[in-house]
């Protein structure tokens, strides 16, 4: 949302296209990430084993896992959670080997948590397609305490840890898989532009 | 060259930062024309002019002690200032070897190194520094290697991983910044690094440093000159401390401008390591307040032409644009719209 020019470490997504050959396939989706599942499964896909985890989520507007059951017939593991999708993930990374191809979809924030352990087990970001659905909330990281705020939709927001008035900038870190935060009002404090919902 | 004693003096709260005639004198000047726009103006690192802040590899002026200890202090209250992802610990040996050499080497009235093998004995005098030590072996030293040796040398260090034809800035110390955070670019690939600079993309700065900078050599390093504005001579204008900082960007008048907005110039440069092949990215910061440089009215002059003709993206980008007519309309007296030749000297 910076004028005039395009930061560059602002991540780009795609939409999820099968990568072959490839010696496996494993699919991690979260909430509206779903849709992104069913597109890949209306390809024609690989004979290579495919793994597919989804969660629903709270806070997803749709959720997928009853179509995902009928549509995918090979191995689908269904979470409650976010945070047992993680775990889950986090067992399964220890049995892939080198050749297996990632396919990562939901909200930023989700996709950004997948990232983190996908990168533990020493899988690189390159090799992991990504499609973004449902919303566009921004994981922001406050440079000033170190929180990270998941799902901002706003331009400027009150951090979650010390509550200063953040503007978002374009600058994304994929190490800490969030944006930066700057307090907005530091030069004239009480000064704050107008809040909008940019990211809804 | 006479080496002046070093300066007691704070870069904070009371701000007791000044500069000497002689420091004046060597302020590295960074423009050489009316107008200033982003460009690879990369030079070989080699010893030129004595007393020059070009003479040495590192250089070390009359603000050393000081500059340590404000290093210290913000050290002390954000850890994370210094960052060494874990594969670059043979960079961290590769940064205690260059830094020792050359100070030792250049300075050899305040720092000492004497090598038996691996076992190296440093004295720094300046800071009262005595370590023997094992080199390669990290539990003989006090702390990381890397944060070791970057405590006793001015400016910040960014060292670049070199892989997949790109640089990552995977370990840095950065504590006299302008205005970015390694706590939050560290493992950012090199254009990911300087995404937020505006205008240099466009113009294909980056392509171009990048592609220069894959072909480093070790034992050839580079240099460059960057320049930004600071109201009070703060060294740690990062973002992690802006809204200490901020407020006083709103503080310049007319009464105040001249003590007040110092140009910082920062010394970058680059240097090819033997053991890692990673490179070492230095950037030293010089700062002068407009007082001190109004005492050569050549560089009054300049420095009023190129905020007049400035891109408003790079006055934004600076954190300019609440004094920077403050600034002009400062100088203003001492235009007399001479021609100025080309060239930063002083005079």
């Amino acid at each position: 949302m910076q004028r005039g020019y395009w930061i560059r470490s602002k991540p780009l997504y795609d939409s999820l296209v099968w990568q072959t050959p490839a010696v496996a396939h494993l699919v991690v989706a979260g909430g509206e990430g779903g849709i992104a599942v069913l597109k890949l499964f209306q390809q024609m896909y690989p004979k290579d084993p495919i793994q597919v985890l989804y969660a629903d989520l709270p806070k997803a507007e749709k959720n997928y896992s009853d179509i995902l059951q009928q549509i995918v017939l090979e191995e689908l593991d269904i979470c409650d959670s976010e945070e047992s999708l993680l775990e889950n993930l986090e067992q399964r990374l220890k049995d892939c080997t080198m050749g297996t191809h990632f396919y990562v979809a939901g909200s930023e924030a989700f996709m950004w948590q997948v990232l983190q352990k996908t990168r533990a087990a020493g899988v690189q970001d390159v090799d992991v397609q990504k499609e973004l659905c449902g919303t566009l909330a921004r994981p922001v990281y406050c440079v000033h305490c170190k929180t990270i705020t998941r799902d901002v939709h706003h331009n400027v927001f009150p951090c979650s840890n010390c509550g200063r008035h953040l503007f978002v900038r374009d600058h994304f870190s994929r190490r800490l898989g969030a944006y930066m935060g700057v307090m907005v009002d530091a030069e004239e404090p009480g000064n704050i532009p107008q809040i909008e919902e940019v990211y809804p | 060259m006479n080496t002046p004693a070093f300066k007691k003096e704070t870069f904070r709260d009371d701000y007791t930062f000044r500069n000497s005639r002689e420091a004046i004198r060597r302020f590295p000047f960074p423009f050489a024309e009316d107008e200033y726009m982003y460009s690879v103006n990369i030079e070989q690192h080699v010893s030129t002019n004595p007393g020059s802040v070009f003479e040495h590899a590192i250089d070390i002026d009359e603000h050393y002690i000081a500059e340590c200890e404000d290093r210290r202090l913000t050290l002390e209250r954000d850890p994370t200032r210094y960052i060494a992802l874990p594969h670059m610990m043979d960079a961290q040996w590769d940064m205690v070897e260059l830094i020792m050499d050359s100070l030792s080497t250049d300075y050899p009235q305040w720092f000492e190194l004497t090598k038996n093998g691996d076992q190296w004995h440093w004295i720094n005098k300046p800071l009262e520094i005595d370590q023997t030590f094992t080199f390669g072996d990290t539990s003989t030293l006090p702390m990381e290697p890397f944060e070791y040796i970057t405590r006793q040398v001015q400016g910040d260090w960014i060292i670049m991983d070199h892989r997949d034809d790109d640089l990552f800035a995977d370990m840095g110390m950065v504590t006299s910044q302008a205005d970015w955070s390694i706590a939050f670019d560290a493992g950012m690939s090199f254009k990911e690094w300087h995404g937020p600079v505006p205008q240099a993309n466009e113009i294909g700065i980056f392509d171009r440093a990048l592609k220069y900078l894959l072909h480093l050599q070790y034992g050839s390093p580079v240099r460059r000159l960057n320049w930004t504005m600071t109201v009070n001579p703060r060294l740690d204008t990062s973002p992690e401390e802006f809204p200490l900082w901020g407020p006083d960007n709103a503080s310049v008048t007319p009464e105040n401008v001249g003590e007040k907005v110092y140009l910082r110039v920062e010394l970058q440069a680059l240097f090819r390591l033997p053991r890692s092949n990673a490179i070492a990215f230095s950037v030293r910061g010089y700062l002068i307040s407009l007082d001190e440089l109004i005492t050569y009215p050549k560089w009054a002059k300049r420095l009023r032409r190129v905020l007049t003709n400035l891109h408003p993206d790079l006055s934004e980008y600076k954190g300019l644009d609440l004094y920077r007519q403050t600034v002009i309309d400062w100088l203003e007296p001492l235009e007399d719209g001479a021609e100025l030749g080309l060239g930063t000297q002083p005079e």
